[in-house]
């Protein structure tokens, strides 16, 4: 039960990629929106870390070792948290 | 199945993501040469080969375009998963799949292999760039992650050869049974592979804690950088310009010099007559004609294959998303359209990484204004009579770089008027490209696809440019009157009669009947326009080699009106410089466009189109510029 209620309060305070702050560690928590199948295709999937390198018109990550442009329009489908 | 006998060839296909190095592994399993780069979509068709394994059973080998799941939405994609369900027209159903994945980024490449094991196919799993995984902190299994997997598991370094004797001894007869993990695992899903590939990567695959600083990153900070990423992008490309024009100027001496002691061989061997007109006029100046451009074709194929191998071109594409998309493209596209500045017809096939069918019809559609190769001999001709003599190259590589530019801006206009016209996509289509880790460039393979291409050339030059070399010649020859002097024999010539009729159309555009006719006549291949030049303008041999070299260039600058006035004016050559721009002379390309687009008509639509653009700004460029100079 307090597993369940730790990771809704996680969820909430999910912010998207677009949001996040460059150099920060982050984890996947959801995907949202019409690029999803698109995003879990390249790599961007639930429970994935990443960090953000550069913002702008299209972000800069790192996704599982590779780096990776994507535009901020899809960069607003992926929820993050930051990684402690 | 069609390996199961000994004597049989078994099929096996090479699958894997984009940039996995299926290719670079399918030359070394093969010996062919298929083309490699550093960035994803390198290759958009399939190919076939064929080796043998230690044990003497031959394997047939198809090399897949990458794709990041078998439910891909884009042409490449689509090939490869029809390929590995067999449905590819010519080939059959695949004995054995090897799955090639980056041993640096497992965590997304798992996913398609798990896709794959569960087809049932009998799996092989290359490890590839294993080494550089390990170099960047990354701990690897390869034991265990066969054991998590069910299926052999082969580490690799596939471009330097490493772990290719393995791959083979795991290949040999009969094939391992399809992954028994899967039949245990039969319902897996999006989210069931997600969960699977985390915990097979939490063992055998396991990350350093903390994110290494790279050196591709700290060259990123420069070649990323929204100011710093354009000027880098302007030099490259500039000193690519400059360096075709500086370093090509000795090996074109030795061509020219082997042309003029090849013309005067034959001119002590033969007697004055038609035969030496025609071997010397007609066969050796219309192919020198072409050839002596070969080192620049040399140098741009170099570079291109330079900037491909290192990892630049992901990153330009990255930088031009900006432009791009003003146009109504992706950053994605840059690529096919960068591809065809070396050719457009592996330009159009490349067009095939791009997911929207709109966008991919526009970027088809303006592809052949990038300008290619076959222009190069024209616009080396050329681009030396608006300068002087004494006026550096730096001065060619500027309007070299201003040509190349001039096609660019208007494919992007022209793109944009058609996706106007064809309207937005159905689904969202965004941004979304891998920049792959810079590397060294592969030297044998780039020697190799240059070699290729300099052969290709060579061959066009002595078959094509030769046949056309000799028609035009006895064009400009027959029918003949005796006693008349060259000019009016040219003049009385099929050719003559020809550029006599073409000159009220071609005339508005600055040039007479000659040009047009070369102009004309280069529509079989544009570099017959060097070669029709040299038999119109009738280039003769002088006594120094000196002479010989400049000889065409001089005999054309030198050439007039019949009223006295200047023919080769620099409106005129502006003119004819825009007109090679814009032109699409070419039938290879039209024939791949009209497959490609699925529509023959699309191809003459754009063959009119083009040519009309062509002639249009051709004119306009001549009329106004006649108003000011």
């Amino acid at each position: 039960m307090s597993a369940a209620v730790a990771t809704g309060l996680e969820l909430d305070s999910a912010i998207t990629l677009s949001q996040a702050r460059v150099g920060c560690d982050m984890q996947v928590r959801v995907l949202s929106g019409p690029g999803c199948e698109r995003l879990r295709r390249m790599g961007f999937c639930e429970e994935i870390r990443l960090m953000k390198l550069s913002g702008g018109r299209n972000l800069l990550c790192r996704v599982c070792g590779t780096k990776m442009a994507i535009s901020r329009e899809l960069a607003d489908q992926v929820w993050v948290t930051p990684v402690e | 199945m069609s390996g199961n006998g000994m004597g049989e060839a078994a099929t096996v296909v090479l699958i894997g993501n984009p940039n996995a190095g299926k290719s670079t592994l399918f030359n070394a399993l093969t010996g062919a040469n298929r083309k490699v780069g550093n960035y994803a979509g390198v290759s958009v068709d399939a190919a076939e080969g064929g080796f043998y394994t230690p044990h003497g059973k031959k394997i047939r080998l198809l090399d897949l375009p990458g794709c990041y799941s078998l439910r891909g939405g884009s042409p490449d994609e689509q090939i490869a998963a029809e390929g590995l369900m067999g449905n590819l027209r010519g080939t059959n159903a695949p004995d054995l799949a090897v799955c090639v994945v980056d041993a640096s980024a497992l965590e997304r490449h798992l996913r398609l292999v798990l896709e794959v094991i569960d087809l049932g196919l009998p799996v092989v799993v290359v490890l590839n760039k294993v080494d550089l995984a390990e170099n960047g902190g990354l701990r690897l299994d390869a034991q265990l992650l066969s054991e998590e997997l069910g299926v052999p598991v082969v580490p690799m370094r596939a471009d330097r050869g490493k772990g290719l004797l393995e791959l083979k001894q795991a290949l040999r007869f009969p094939f391992p049974a399809g992954s028994r993990v899967k039949a245990a695992e039969s319902t897996a899903g999006v989210a069931d592979h997600q969960a699977r590939i985390l915990q097979i990567c939490e063992t055998a695959a396991r990350r350093p804690d903390e994110d290494q600083l790279t050196l591709s990153d700290k060259l990123d900070r420069v070649l990323l950088h929204p100011v710093l990423g354009w000027v880098a992008f302007a030099a490259v490309m500039f000193l690519v310009m400059w360096a075709i024009f500086s370093f090509a100027g000795i090996p074109m001496g030795w061509i020219e010099a082997l042309q003029g002691l090849v013309s005067g061989w034959v001119e002590g061997m033969l007697p004055n007559g038609e035969l030496r007109s025609l071997v010397v006029d007609g066969m050796i100046g219309g192919v020198f004609g072409v050839l002596v451009f070969l080192p620049q074709i040399i140098l741009l194929f170099l570079f291109i294959g330079l900037l491909e191998s290192s990892g630049y071109m992901a990153r330009a594409a990255y930088l031009m998303d900006g432009i791009m998309s003003r146009a109504g493209l992706s950053g994605k596209a840059f690529l096919p359209l960068f591809s065809s500045y070396a050719c457009a017809i592996p330009g159009v096939m490349a067009t095939r990484t791009i997911d929207s069918a709109k966008e991919r019809l526009a970027t088809i559609f303006v592809a052949p204004w990038m300008s290619c190769s076959a222009r190069l001999p024209v616009y080396f001709l050329i681009v030396p009579l608006l300068l002087h003599e004494s006026e550096g190259t730096w001065k060619q590589a500027v309007i070299l770089f201003c040509i190349y530019a001039t096609g660019t801006i208007t494919a992007l206009l022209v793109a944009l008027l058609l996706r106007m016209k064809l309207g937005k996509d159905e689904g969202q289509r965004s941004f979304m490209l891998e920049l792959p880790p810079y590397q060294a460039p592969q030297w044998r393979y780039i020697f190799r696809h240059v070699a290729e291409r300099a052969m290709s050339f060579i061959t066009k030059a002595g078959t094509v440019i030769l046949g056309l070399s000799i028609l035009l010649w006895a064009l400009s020859t027959y029918p003949r009157q005796a006693g008349r002097n060259e000019s009016d024999a040219l003049a009385h010539s099929a050719m003559g009669r020809m550029g006599s009729w073409i000159e009220p159309v071609v005339k508005p555009l600055g040039f007479d009947g000659r040009i047009g006719t070369a102009v004309l006549t280069s529509f079989a291949a544009r570099e017959v326009f060097n070669s029709s030049l040299a038999v119109l303008f009738r280039v003769e041999e002088g006594e120094s080699d000196e002479e010989s070299r400049s000889l065409l260039r001089d005999r054309i600058a030198a050439a007039t009106w019949p009223d006295g006035r200047k023919l080769f004016t620099p409106l005129t050559l502006i003119s004819l410089l825009v007109f090679y721009i814009y032109a699409l002379q070419c039938l290879p390309t039209s024939a791949v466009v009209a497959r490609e687009a699925g529509s023959l008509k699309w191809a003459v639509g754009q063959f009119l189109f083009m040519s009309g653009f062509a002639y249009l700004a051709s004119f306009l460029v001549y009329q106004i510029g006649s108003l000011f100079l």
